[in-house]
């Protein structure tokens, strides 16, 4: 049963991850069309990079069954980084 | 009469006990996870550099991002994540003890990964037709450092699966010696998580 589950996790994750990368064409495409709001723009993207960051550590790398404080590590490398660089372009 | 008590005392205890909590594992080893967490470092330096570069270059990046090759990028994200999900999978196959088939998934994934090579040599050469080169401008200093920094490790990240999947084949893996696997693995599933930072920093935003 759990192995069925896990097969399943890891082919539900991948579908979730390519669907999140047609995602941020679209809604590059979208704001590109329909508004010159970049920091929208670079807040939409890098959040799209969170949550496939978030499906990568937890599922393909299985850390959501890791000690917490190496998921937590990980999971703040696509928080922080992410942010840093939105900071950057904002300022 | 003091089977049945003996029993029933049994299953009182197995009723009340409390519930185990499931062990927390890390994948692979520690060893791996110090050197995954050096490469992320190495890694966010650079895309922080990239950023203030772009910050006080705007127009020059602008110009340098709108030569590159979007859907190359885009093509590149699709077989990195497809390339990655063959590795999960491949690794569950080892942990069922299914050898064969994990080294067949593995086999699959390094193909996939051949893809992003072989777009990402393409997007090299149609800039060097264009006569575009690392020594162009800052822009492309950057991009052309980043990306084959990232392609190199996409290479080490092939030699390794290499190895896992001949030890695979083999069956050499087994529930109490899979560390190494993981270890390459989760080597593999950093390679892919870095494009994911990477394609939007230098391509898109």
């Amino acid at each position: 049963m759990n192995t069925q589950l896990t097969n399943k996790k890891n082919t539900l994750s991948w579908l979730y991850l390519l669907a999140l990368t047609v995602l941020s064409v679209y809604i590059g495409v979208f704001l590109e069309l329909f508004t010159d709001n970049k920091i929208l723009f670079i807040v939409s993207v890098l959040l799209i990079v969170f949550l496939k960051g978030q499906q990568i550590i937890d599922i393909f790398m299985e850390l959501s069954q890791a000690p917490k404080l190496w998921r937590r590590l990980l999971l703040a490398y696509v928080v922080i980084l992410p942010s840093i660089i939105a900071i950057i372009y904002m300022l | 009469m003091n089977n049945a008590i003996n029993i029933n005392t049994v299953f009182v205890k197995q009723d009340t006990r409390m519930p185990i909590k499931d062990v927390k594992r890390l994948p692979g080893d520690l060893a791996m996870w110090f050197f995954i967490l050096a490469e992320l470092t190495v890694f966010a330096i650079l895309f922080i550099g990239f950023a203030i570069a772009e910050q006080q270059n705007s127009e020059m990046f602008s110009l340098g991002k709108a030569e590159l090759h979007q859907t190359s990028g885009l093509i590149n994200t699709l077989a990195l994540i497809t390339s990655s999900y063959f590795v999960a999978i491949a690794l569950h196959a080892m942990h069922l003890g299914q050898g064969k088939k994990s080294a067949s998934l593995l086999v699959m994934a390094k193909l996939v990964a051949c893809i992003y090579i072989g777009v990402k040599f393409w997007e090299y050469f149609s800039l060097f037709e264009l006569g575009i080169d690392i020594e162009t401008n800052t822009f492309f200093t950057l991009y052309f450092m980043i990306t084959f920094f990232h392609l190199m490790h996409v290479l080490l990240g092939m030699v390794i699966l290499v190895f896992v999947s001949v030890k695979a084949a083999k069956n050499a893996y087994n529930a109490k010696n899979i560390s190494g696997f993981e270890s390459g693995a989760s080597y593999w599933h950093m390679v892919d998580m870095l494009w994911i930072i990477l394609f939007p920093l230098i391509y898109v935003i």
